[in-house]
């Protein structure tokens, strides 16, 4: 039959096309991870060698290599601060996203309350409310207080507004079918809504962490006296790059950590209560 | 429209009863001062301050914010037509979206001084990310309909480009220039915090010094307005676009 | 009786001919797919050629071939002797999405190929507002998109497809997402334009009931693999009306094509 003929005849060109192909895509694989790689390296190595060899100033642009030198010796001083900051910036998370979960599901009881506040609260979403930090000086002095009232002020907003989007989200069919079965005002809630809401809410926790982490290091940025901010601007007007660096190093660190902290939230409760992504 | 009413009423309500309760308490000026007396400090000496500073944060930001649009708009584009630009930087951009950006504020005050390069630089840095990621994300999504169909009357890469994938993506790039308009604006007032040479975010830390509060709040207020304003600015150019390219 | 068809058109030079083709996609990697394993067919000329089969059978890959968005692994597709090697000219293409584009009008949706050709616009304007009026869109070509609804803007992908006055015409289900009416009506829609314009055409469908009302000769695939099962004439005179659907012989022809599906 003339098919099997001409498998035969072309088996050998499909044989190396077979190992041209398992070659290609394995290289793509590869090339994923190098190519990132090798950007980072080269950026380092231009770094280290601009600074060392180059006509950059030491003072301006440490070698790396210093850099993480400054940041063993250190270590003990960055992490005390470290963990100060880390807390702040935790405390303000939990403490919004307490208040804007409360507050949400307060003004989602009454259609009218929500008309008047939610618009509002947009547009109160789009201004620079980072200007706001030298107030909350005004008001609560340069403490500790002050800087974790500002974080918690920054981060309230993004949880409130999201919550009550994702409140407002249901499928409104969905809404019917439970009003069809009977189901009272707290089943609809706790069965309905709520597991929709939740990707609305974890979306605004998340933005809710970068900006306590935000308020916090601005705060420590203009009134510290303690924390990775404080040391930031402590080493810059000491000149000591390093220890800049390895501060704002470590505080990227903390931030990416806090973002993480709800991440991971958030898969965990997903796996219990949420609804597969479709 | 009528959503809008309410909230528009309860916004002014809450001016009112602010103004009505600063009196009846007698609520120290320095603690909380009334509309009236913030939107008092616009005229004289110190509305001429807040006009002096208003130009130099308008400009940093406006400018920011177009130099991170540009940068975007180019970078985003290297990344749809090539696969190595586009897996090389990738991680490099989720990276620094996800990392407090505004930790390295003080790195671009140390490395670029304190005069407007350094602000305008912190500036970009701060809305170019959000801009490039989400038109790279609109490029690669259009419709694979659509591709295909251009490519079956015989379109080139570069007419799939210009015909499809950019029209396609035009609403994603809006919702990251939104982000962008805003985040050029934190970025210009830190920068300012931080520099504490010109401009509101500056006039509103001299303020603080002083415990002139009205005047803070009258340059916090200048300072809403400013970004809300550019931020309109960009939602109009959406409604003129969409008015070309309407749907998607 | 099944082949003779077949053989006829073969012996005279197709217009399209399919020779010996197997597609394979992803070769040597653990997602390897055999999508053709050996398809020879040749079509005359001005003939209607469904194109049966179960989902996976490779119809819309073969189409693909047809159309030079593809490349055969192995074999050839020729048009009027010449290998396809990309998309050409003088053949027209329409898929189950009518992907019109949002933001042009219905007009300038049908004038699209001509845009990405490069020929001249202006040339074409008449072309285009005919080719709607037959399709009874004549008074929407200023419309956009979403004001039409799902057959009509079928139709609008109708007319991209024959603005260029193409020989051949591909079409890969394009009636698969509509509701029965208006497939029904874009069925005689079809046969309507065929009856004027005498394309060569390649047509694939899931339905038994559309591939024989349509066709002159409908082909059947098989998967695993794909391959030819069945190629018969479809003997009913043109023009054709909806009647014959309920003869003897439509009711024949439909059985025995859906003995040959249910066989694969």
């Amino acid at each position: 039959m003339p098919v099997a003929d001409t498998a035969r005849a072309d088996g050998r060109e499909t044989r190396s096309a077979f190992s041209r192909n398992a070659w290609r895509s394995g290289w793509l694989h590869l090339r994923r991870i190098l190519l990132p790689t090798l950007l980072g390296v080269a950026v380092l190595a231009l770094w280290h060698i601009a600074v060392t060899r180059g006509s950059v100033s030491p003072i301006i642009l440490p070698p790396p290599s210093r850099v993480l030198g400054t940041l063993w010796a250190n270590l003990p001083l960055l992490r005390e601060h470290g963990y100060y900051s880390a807390f702040e910036a935790l405390a303000a998370l939990a403490i919004s996203s307490a208040l804007g979960l409360l507050l949400a599901l307060v003004i989602s009881t009454s259609r009218v309350v929500r008309a008047a506040v939610y618009p509002n609260l947009l547009v109160f979403e789009l201004v620079p409310k980072i200007a706001l930090a030298p107030l909350f000086i005004i008001w609560v002095g340069t403490g500790s207080e002050s800087r974790l009232l500002f974080a918690t002020f920054l981060a309230f907003f993004p949880v409130l507004v999201a919550t009550l989007a994702g409140l407002r989200a249901t499928d409104p069919m969905l809404v019917r079918l439970c009003q069809a079965l009977g189901a009272s005002g707290w089943q609809t809630f706790s069965q309905l809504r709520l597991p929709y809401a939740l990707p609305y809410v974890f979306s605004g926790l998340k933005i809710a962490s970068v900006m306590a982490m935000i308020g916090i290091i601005v705060g420590e940025f203009i009134t510290g006296n303690q924390g990775l901010g404080y040391i930031t601007m402590f080493a810059a007007s000491n000149m000591e790059t390093s220890l800049m660096l390895a501060a704002i190093m470590l505080l990227c660190i903390v931030g990416v950590a806090l973002y993480g902290l709800v991440a991971v939230a958030e898969s965990l409760i997903n796996r219990r209560y949420g609804r597969p992504r479709s | 429209m009528r959503d809008n009413t309410i909230a528009g009423l309860a916004a002014i309500g809450v001016l009112i009863l602010w103004e009505a309760l600063t009196y009846a308490f007698q609520i120290p000026e320095l603690m909380l001062p009334a509309p009236s007396v913030i939107a008092g400090e616009f005229a004289g000496e110190s509305g001429r301050l807040i006009l002096a500073n208003t130009w130099p944060t308008a400009v940093q930001t406006v400018s920011g914010f177009a130099a991170a649009a540009l940068l975007g708009i180019v970078v985003a584009t290297a990344m749809v037509y090539s696969d190595i630009v586009r897996e090389t930087l990738y991680p490099y951009l989720v990276a620094f979206q996800v990392i407090p950006k505004i930790a390295l504020a003080p790195l671009f005050v140390l490395w670029l001084g304190i005069g407007f390069w350094s602000r305008f630089a912190f500036a970009t840095f701060m809305s170019f990310f959000p801009i490039v990621i989400a038109l790279a994300a609109g490029l690669k999504d259009a419709r694979p309909e659509a591709v295909r169909m251009c490519a079956a009357f015989g379109g080139t890469k570069a007419q799939i480009f210009s015909q499809i994938r950019f029209p396609y993506a035009v609403g994603y790039l809006f919702a990251g220039l939104k982000i962008g308009a805003t985040m050029s604006i934190i970025g210009v007032v830190i920068g300012e915090f931080i520099t504490a040479d010109r401009g509101l975010g500056y006039l509103i830390l001299w303020a603080t010094s002083r415990s002139d509060t009205p005047l803070v709040m009258a340059a916090i207020v200048v300072l809403c307005a400013l970004g809300l304003g550019i931020y309109g600015l960009v939602v109009l150019a959406e409604r003129m676009v969409n008015r070309v390219y309407a749907g998607g | 009786m099944s082949g003779s068809v077949a053989q006829l058109a073969e012996a005279s030079e197709p217009y399209l001919a399919v020779e010996s083709v197997q597609k394979v996609y992803n070769a040597g990697t653990s997602h390897e797919l055999e999508a053709v394993s050996d398809v020879s067919f040749g079509v005359p000329s001005g003939q209607f050629l469904s194109i049966l089969g179960p989902s996976g059978c490779g119809k819309s890959t073969l189409l693909m071939m047809a159309g030079g968005l593809e490349q055969p692994t192995r074999g050839a597709v020729r048009i009027a002797g010449a290998p396809v090697t990309g998309p050409r000219r003088s053949t027209g293409i329409m898929f189950q999405d009518p992907t019109l584009l949002p933001w042009k009008t219905v007009l300038e949706n049908v004038l699209f190929p001509i845009r990405i050709q490069r020929l001249p616009l202006k040339d074409y304007h008449q072309r285009a507002h005919e080719l709607l009026a037959m399709v009874g869109l004549g008074d929407f070509a200023n419309k956009k998109p979403h004001q039409l609804s799902g057959g009509m803007k079928q139709r609008a992908a109708i007319c991209r497809a024959l603005i260029t006055d193409p020989d051949l015409l591909l079409m890969d289900e394009p009636f698969s997402a509509l509701d029965a009416l208006t497939r029904d009506e874009l069925n005689d829609a079809l046969l309507d334009i065929w009856q004027r314009t005498r394309k060569t055409g390649i047509f694939i469908t899931h339905s038994i009931r559309e591939a024989v009302f349509l066709s002159d000769r409908v082909i059947v695939m098989d998967r695993r693999p794909s391959r030819i099962v069945d190629d018969i004439p479809i003997p009913f005179p043109r023009p054709r009306s909806m009647a014959i659907q309920d003869s003897k012989e439509f009711v024949d022809i439909c059985a025995h094509l859906r003995g040959k599906i249910a066989h694969a």
